[in-house]
């Protein structure tokens, strides 16, 4: 038996919900292809959470799912670019048409998609996104040239959560585009960074789920590193990462969200809609972290 | 003596990057074992970490690097500690830092302007501080008049400053550091 997960047309961090309702109880027992055919667009956050959906699934011992490219030349192809293609070969068995060309980073894209696996991943990653960050912040966005930094350090930070927590490797993609709905339409920066791993859940457990009682479970795990800025490690210097993060994006108007398991919790800011928490959620594999950065602002009056 | 140790140089040689970017917590680690080795050396009194040739320092990093180096320092005799080439962003992260730990570390800015301290110390040792910063030295009278305090209040401040190695005591007169020339 096969089971098949469709992939929304318009994939981003509000359509990945009904993404990970297609996979059931996990791990699926059939084999699972994943139908991307009908994908127009995929935010980082929904690239990164479809390789992270394959490899979770070769990482529990499932067969090898399936992956179809998306129908539209125009989208695979930017796939392609993104360097989508090449990473999920590793996790899924392609089907379709998948565009020989060579990953180039277009022009909104700071970061293609890049594995995470050790420290020197993320020496690679703020290595080579500075200078793009640079032109997109400052020049697009409007922000301040020295917040580049800032958003590096973002970036770091994020990726190292995989690193030091997760237990397998992870990805990370980082896009400026426009939105549409949110924002007024305007552009933001926008890092993702997902893994396959055990959950904030299972690892903050030996440590927070006695002092949460009753209430421990995803939202609570949420809670703990978010909100608490505890870490799985007893050293008294763990936890800085995340609060660095919500400085920086307190500063420049940024959202942060982390889904793990079933629970997702987010800062949210003046500009956004969503709810801080949201729990009851479709299982999915790991932590899925989406930090965005919206251009600023011109002072009116 | 007080030796300027250039942590793009320590950066190189304890993880092989071709960047010069302080991330993460292993390469922090490295890079403090790589200082730690230099501050045992006999001569040594102190070290100035020269930052102005570092790209980023990201939070973990400067923990592993700044802030367990203080923590980690002996109680009695203590070699100093002073930052030095400092941008605005390795200051934001450094500052973070020490404010968790409640530590804090005498810096000097690679846009130049009066040496701060980072990280936290109560407000009092703060103005003492900047009040030695500007004149280079000082005794408890001296900044006393200064700020318009009490002898007694001017000399508990410097007296914490002291014991927080951020200024040295010789005599009745509290010194800045200074990195080498």
């Amino acid at each position: 038996m096969t089971r098949v997960v469709e992939v929304p047309a318009f994939f981003d961090d509000r359509a990945f919900d009904g993404f990970a309702a297609g996979f059931g109880a996990w791990p699926p027992t059939e084999r699972i292809l994943v139908d991307a055919r009908p994908a127009t667009w995929a935010s980082p956050y929904g690239l990164t959470g479809l390789l992270t959906a394959g490899q979770a699934l070769v990482e529990a011992g499932c067969e090898k799912p399936l992956l179809t490219v998306p129908a539209s030349d125009d989208v695979s192809r930017y796939w392609a670019r993104t360097g989508f293609f090449r990473y999920a070969a590793e996790v899924f068995e392609l089907h379709g048409k998948v565009p020989r060309i060579k990953p180039d980073d277009p022009s909104d894209v700071l970061l293609g998609v890049t594995p995470i696996r050790g420290a020197e991943d993320v020496h690679d990653v703020v290595g080579r996104i500075q200078e793009g960050a640079s032109r997109i912040l400052h020049g697009e966005l409007g922000i301040e040239a020295k917040a580049t930094m800032g958003f590096a350090m973002a970036l770091s930070e994020s990726c190292q959560n995989i690193v030091e927590h997760a237990g397998t490797g992870g990805w990370v993609a980082v896009h400026a585009y426009t939105f549409r709905k949110r924002l007024g339409g305007r552009r933001a920066a926008v890092i993702a960074v997902s893994d396959a791993g055990i959950g904030f859940r299972r690892s903050l457990e030996a440590t927070q789920m006695k002092r949460f009682g009753e209430r421990w479970g995803d939202p609570a795990a949420l809670e703990a590193a978010l909100v608490h800025h505890t870490s799985r490690f007893r050293d008294p210097g763990r936890g800085q990462g995340l609060a660095g993060i919500k400085r920086y994006l307190a500063r420049w108007q940024g959202k942060i969200s982390i889904r793990s398991g079933t629970a997702r919790l987010a800062i949210v800011p003046a500009w956004d809609e969503d709810v801080p928490l949201a729990s009851g959620l479709p299982f999915f594999p790991g932590a899925q972290v989406q930090i965005t950065i919206p251009a600023q602002q011109e002072p009116t009056g | 003596m007080i030796q300027t140790i250039r942590l793009d140089h320590v950066l190189r040689e304890a993880v092989r990057t071709p960047y010069a970017d302080l991330v993460t917590r292993p390469t922090g680690a490295a890079v403090r074992d790589r200082i730690r080795q230099a501050l045992a050396e006999p001569s040594c009194r102190g070290a100035c970490l020269d930052f102005s040739a570092v790209g980023l320092v990201d939070f973990s990093c400067a923990d592993e690097v700044v802030a367990k180096l203080l923590l980690d320092l002996p109680p009695e005799d203590a070699p100093y500690l002073l930052l030095a080439g400092l941008s605005e962003s390795h200051r934001e992260a450094i500052d973070h830092v020490l404010e968790w730990h409640s530590l804090a570390v005498a810096a000097f800015l690679a846009a130049g302007g009066r040496p701060a301290v980072l990280g936290r110390v109560d407000p009092d040792a703060r103005a003492a501080f900047e009040r030695i910063a500007d004149a280079g030295q000082g005794t408890s009278d001296e900044v006393a008049a200064g700020l318009g305090w009490p002898t007694e209040r001017a000399a508990a401040a410097l007296r914490t400053l002291a014991l927080l190695r951020l200024v040295q005591a010789a005599g009745a007169t509290y010194c800045l550091l200074l990195p080498p020339a």
